[in-house]
């Protein structure tokens, strides 16, 4: 729970998940509910919601997990159409293609990647004061959605 | 020689349809529960693709244009759709009621229909997913990640020791594994033999002997596959019903009603329950319901 709750603090959220509901397998965590927790044995191979991995003593997350902080209170940019293309195929977000900061805009700070309708594509770190007028490129690209994409071509 | 085209389409002949090479049209599904669908509609339209409504489908689309691929959009990235033939999007519409059961799906990977079973779920209940390989599993997690499922658990087995989970289940959908079709698989005259099909019936029946086993009294099973091949269809379902007290329940949904006579053999009745789907707006298919008798 602990790698977790520390991921969701780094967007300044707080996640409320019930313990007892988090399912540990080797080194990925999943999110059950009761009727699920029945219905698993330590054999499995995914349960219910993904949350992330520990991989080298760092936390990955899951798209899934990523969704959960974005409707919580948290560090969010919202981007524009084209910057949503962009940031999708792995590029990082210029200043230019905000639309809307919701919490930090400290460099260092993460934040997550937000499209107008609300959707989480990803998240990223702040690489500049986003209120300097110095600071283009904003948000260097860590992880979106086109990952999907990318793990095929990994497994293929 | 009991293989190459001249010898299948015979044998289609037989069964009353004349070959006719098919294009097959790529088709979506519209995940309802991360989009309404007429919003969809919209998105997609004003991102330039052209969607054509299926006639005979909730929530499917043929793409008439589209300037890029489909499974690169961001919509399909954040799970709004999936890539899935049309009559595969059939056999997950023919369960009653799925909201709050227990759900077998026993050939999972990868995972275009427990996507789509979850979806009709509304993510409620529970579905138990099973697949053999390593690989599939890992394309099905993927799927299942994207497209926000939450209901799903997801074992690395063979369903023909589906036993082994002691579990009893209200629905189970069985999407066979199966020599395909030739509408889905250019090479396929050249690559497929009787012998294959013969195995792969075989194969069908341990997988359906076994899982029957799991359902529950008053239970839905649905068996579908993607082959035009009797063995593997009304054959198999006869013997379903000649051995395994199953019985098969009207459906309603696109497709011929099945031949009760296969190659002068005479089969139970109700095989007409059954539904075949020769290639033309689809790729080929079969499904049927069954339940215990």
């Amino acid at each position: 729970m602990k790698p977790i709750k520390d991921f969701a603090s780094r967007f300044d959220a707080i996640i409320k998940l019930d313990e007892n509901l988090i399912v540990k397998k080797e080194n990925r965590y999943f999110l059950v509910n009761e009727n699920l927790k029945r219905a698993i044995d330590k054999d499995f191979f995914y349960a219910g919601a993904y949350l992330g991995k520990i991989r080298d003593d760092k936390f990955f997350p899951s798209f899934i997990l990523l969704r959960m902080i974005a409707k919580e209170k948290a560090n969010k940019i919202i981007v524009n159409e084209k910057t949503e293309w962009l940031f999708v195929c792995g590029r990082d977000v210029f200043k230019g293609g905000i639309i809307q900061i919701v919490g930090s805009k400290r460099r260092g700070d993460y934040a997550l990647i937000i499209n107008q309708r609300g959707e989480c594509l990803g998240f990223g770190k702040i690489l500049c004061n986003l209120d300097e007028e110095k600071c283009k490129v904003a948000v260097k690209n860590i992880l979106d959605v086109g990952d999907f994409l990318r793990r095929e071509t990994r497994q293929t | 020689m009991m293989s190459g085209k001249e010898f299948f389409v015979n044998r289609y002949e037989k069964l009353g349809w004349k070959f006719k090479d098919i294009e097959l049209k790529q088709a979506i599904r519209v995940n309802n529960m991360n989009i309404a669908e007429e919003e969809f509609v919209k998105r997609m339209q004003a991102s330039g693709i052209e969607l054509e409504k299926i006639p005979f489908l909730k929530g499917g689309y043929w793409i008439y244009k589209s300037k890029f691929s489909v499974g690169a959009t961001p919509e399909y990235l954040l799970g709004l759709y999936s890539i899935q033939e049309a009559a595969a999007q059939i056999p997950a519409t023919l369960f009653t009621d799925l909201k709050d059961k227990m759900v077998l799906d026993a050939c999972a990977a990868p995972g275009g229909k427990t996507v789509q079973l979850a979806d009709l779920m509304r993510n409620t209940g529970v579905i138990v997913a099973l697949d053999v390989d390593k690989r599939r599993l890992t394309a099905l997690s993927n799927h299942l990640e994207r497209c926000n499922v939450h209901n799903t658990v997801v074992y690395k087995m063979d369903s023909r020791q589906a036993s082994k989970l002691n579990m009893e289940f209200d629905r189970i959908l069985l999407d066979m594994p199966c020599s395909g079709n030739f509408a889905a698989d250019k090479e396929w005259f050249k690559r497929r033999t009787i012998k294959d099909v013969e195995r792969n019936a075989k194969l069908q029946r341990e997988i359906l002997a076994e899982t029957a086993k799991l359902l529950k009294n008053n239970g839905e099973l649905v068996y579908a596959t993607c082959s035009l091949e009797p063995e593997e269809n009304e054959l198999n379902i006869n013997w379903a019903i000649e051995t395994l007290n199953l019985q098969t329940e009207k459906i309603n949904c696109y497709g011929e009603e099945a031949p009760t006579n296969i190659f002068d053999k005479q089969l139970d009745n109700s095989i007409r329950n059954c539904k075949r789907i020769w290639p033309g707006q689809t790729q080929g298919f079969f499904v049927c319901k069954l339940k215990k008798a």
